[in-house]
């Protein structure tokens, strides 16, 4: 079949009563959770994860997985546009990737008195942004999937090295810290039975430790409790401002109007995005710093950044949601998460029962297709709601931090418990709650270990298979073309940061007395 | 800073040399059982190797190069702020192996309602039977989940 005769097929699944319904509440909690500063996408998609156990296993009437995973990647996609309006609103991010909307979203609702324009401008180019990734993603998912089922063991391990030395070399923070989370959340999921021998590794007797230590609680962890607790912290700082905005149609068409003036700019930041988000392990966060990089060097206005420039809010906005998008296609055609909120939609699938990964098109067409449609679909449901809720979702921020945080911290514990009715996982989202928020404190990035948590069995796995299949010789991993530059890519990238720190002391030495923020 | 980064690597390799230590057999000739196969200890090892070898790499960072003068929190005020959060989760975590989800959330909610946002008794009230009774709704009847009951269950107690 076709790609239309595919999505077509998609949205008849994606339009089905129950997916619909659950692709509304998803988008909206995930407005909601991207409003709330104490509470982001990736945790907000771990927290609610366990539930989708039940909706994926019929638990509503006519659900399925498909519905699960509109559920789950609704709350991405409502999260990417909630995040915004706290930014431009109350000067406060309530999303990583809407930092960068501090820069212009704030100054263009404050000093220029627009509220109206810099939130319109922001969804529009979210929108577009979005949208043209999803056109990408419909047109290059299946042919990349087709070529990657002819992936062997040595590929799929350079696959898997990429996916790790992008995490290591593109990273903001120190590549030592990157690469002591990445493999630590290697160490992690060592931990239990050996899935080829049966052996127990690093249990130390203890026999709850034998089924391993599980993704969601520690996950749940890491990005839910930490978070609580980072914002926790910051709350008594209280709200620098207020702004209070009713989006009009003069908004709407100035917006438009400012939008055929950066359309160039808006378009190629959105393919941009889409590329990068396609990359192993980077999501919005990075491609919105990106989009806002490249808005200010193309841009004939460079004055006016920081002033209220709407290509500063264009920018980064079409390129965060169209990498969110992009974070989708290694997770769909490779099994490799795009970043850690995909890594979170990823580990959903394992649990439903699914293998993420080239056969997933062949096997569950209507997963895939179902998922894709409801891409369009969650985006669009999500800009219009944006549009005429405004003024509704900044009141979220009213909510009493007395009550929403201990709320939060009971769904959390809710959530890692009723997976598998453990009290243990109970303890371990506590315990990574705990250790999340001083890693946090210390510059530590989690991504590397979350994506390494979720992935270390399989390449575990592809690295043993492999040598088996050649007899121990390790040069099955370069035995291929592809396998070979896979690997060589990987080895580049995981040189780079060492690259530039001696270009850097070539060019100057370190100024004493102040701090390294990549040490 | 310093301190803190120092102390926190160490921790670190601490972890990886005990996780090396429990995966020496992977240099054991019997490693392996298939031709080729490095066997079930080669992975811990060498990831906590490489995790010993970077936690080493930022201590001797964080001692050799500048850094700020300032400590991990703001000040004790944001110390107290982070505490009031973390002794009741731990507490409540703890307790629930007893007194199940439902009475933990409504001392939880019920705490924070009184303590934090200095809400009249009433509405602790309010808040302490309200929240418990959602999730019951959502999770018990919605989703058919089973979550954890306290031990006055078994005697006859609905939660």
């Amino acid at each position: 079949m076709d790609v239309f005769g595919n999505l077509a097929g998609g949205f008849a699944t994606a339009l089905q009563p129950v997916n619909l319904v659950m692709l509304l509440i998803g988008v909206t909690l995930g407005l909601i959770i991207g409003v709330l500063p104490g509470l982001g996408g990736t945790s907000g998609v771990a927290i609610l994860l366990p539930i989708t156990v039940y909706i994926a296993h019929g638990s509503l009437p006519g659900s399925n997985e498909t519905t699960a995973i509109i559920f789950l990647a609704g709350i991405y996609w409502g999260a990417l546009f909630g995040g915004v309006i706290t930014s431009i609103l109350f000067n406060i991010p309530g999303e990583p990737w809407a930092v960068v909307l501090l820069f212009d979203g704030f100054p263009l609702a404050k000093r220029k008195g627009r509220p109206g324009l810099a939130l319109t401008s922001s969804f529009v180019a979210s929108f577009i942004g979005a949208l043209t990734a999803t056109i990408l993603l419909t047109f290059f998912a299946q042919p990349l999937s087709q070529f990657a089922q002819r992936f062997g063991p040595g590929e799929l391990f350079g696959v898997f090295v990429l996916s790790f030395a992008t995490l290591v070399g593109l990273g903001a923070e120190s590549p030592w810290k990157a690469l002591c989370m990445l493999a630590f959340g290697l160490l992690l999921a060592t931990v239990g039975f050996d899935t080829i021998t049966g052996e127990q590794r690093l249990t130390f007797g203890q026999i709850s430790l034998v089924s391993g230590i599980g993704f969601v609680p520690v996950t749940i962890g890491l990005f839910g409790i930490g978070e609580i607790l980072a914002s926790a912290e910051e709350s008594g700082i209280g709200f620098v401002e207020r702004l209070s905005a009713r989006l009009g149609l003069r908004d709407l068409f100035e917006t438009l109007g400012a939008l055929r003036k950066r359309i160039v700019l808006v378009l190629t930041n959105s393919v941009l995005g889409f590329a990068f988000g396609a990359l192993p392990g980077h999501g919005a966060t990075a491609a919105s710093f990106l989009g806002y990089g490249l808005a200010r060097q193309y841009s004939k206005n460079k004055q006016d950044f920081g002033k209220g420039e709407i290509s500063g809010i264009m920018g980064p906005q079409s390129a965060a949601d169209a990498a969110a998008v992009g974070s989708l296609v290694p997770m769909i055609t490779l099994g490799v998460p795009g970043s850690p909120t995909s890594a979170v939609l990823m580990a959903g699938l394992f649990i439903w029962g699914l293998q993420p990964g080239p056969l997933l098109f062949e096997r569950h067409p209507e997963f895939v297709w179902g998922l894709i449609a409801s891409v369009y679909l969650g985006h669009f449901l999500t800009f219009i709601i944006c549009l005429l809720t405004v003024p509704l979702l900044a009141m979220i921020m009213r909510v009493p931090y007395a009550i929403i945080t201990p709320f939060i911290v009971i769904i959390s514990v809710i959530g890692s418990y009723s997976l598998n009715n453990s009290m243990l996982d109970v303890f371990i989202t506590v315990i990574f709650g705990l250790v999340g928020y001083w890693l946090r404190k210390l510059k530590y990035p989690l991504a590397p270990l979350v994506v390494a948590l979720v992935l270390g069995d399989s390449a575990e796995r592809t690295f043993r298979q492999g040598l088996v299949t050649a007899a121990g010789n390790p040069l099955i991993f370069a035995g291929t073309p592809l396998a070979a530059g896979l690997l060589l890519l990987g080895v580049i990238f995981l040189l780079l940061p060492l690259i530039q720190y001696i270009r850097q002391r070539r060019a100057a030495p370190v100024t004493a007395g102040v701090e390294d923020p990549r040490a | 800073m310093r301190p803190y980064q120092v102390g926190t690597a160490a921790a670190i390799a601490l972890i990886a040399a005990v996780a090396m230590l429990d995966s020496l057999a992977t240099f054991a000739p019997s490693a392996g059982t298939s031709p080729g196969d490095v066997g079930a200890r080669f992975y811990p090892f060498w990831a906590g190797a490489v995790v010993f070898v970077s936690a080493v790499a930022i201590a001797f960072r964080a001692l050799t190069t500048p850094q700020s003068a300032e400590g991990v929190f703001a000040g004790r005020a944001s110390i107290a702020a982070v505490l009031k959060l973390v002794i009741p989760l731990v507490v409540a975590a703890v307790s629930m192996i007893w007194l199940g989800i439902y009475i933990v959330t409504a001392l939880y909610m019920g705490l924070f309602a009184r303590w934090i946002g200095k809400y009249n008794w009433a509405w602790v009230a309010v808040i302490s039977i309200t929240f418990p009774l959602v999730i019951y709704l959502g999770f018990e009847i919605g989703f058919r989940a089973s979550l954890p009951k306290s031990v006055f269950y078994t005697s006859g107690l609905p939660f």
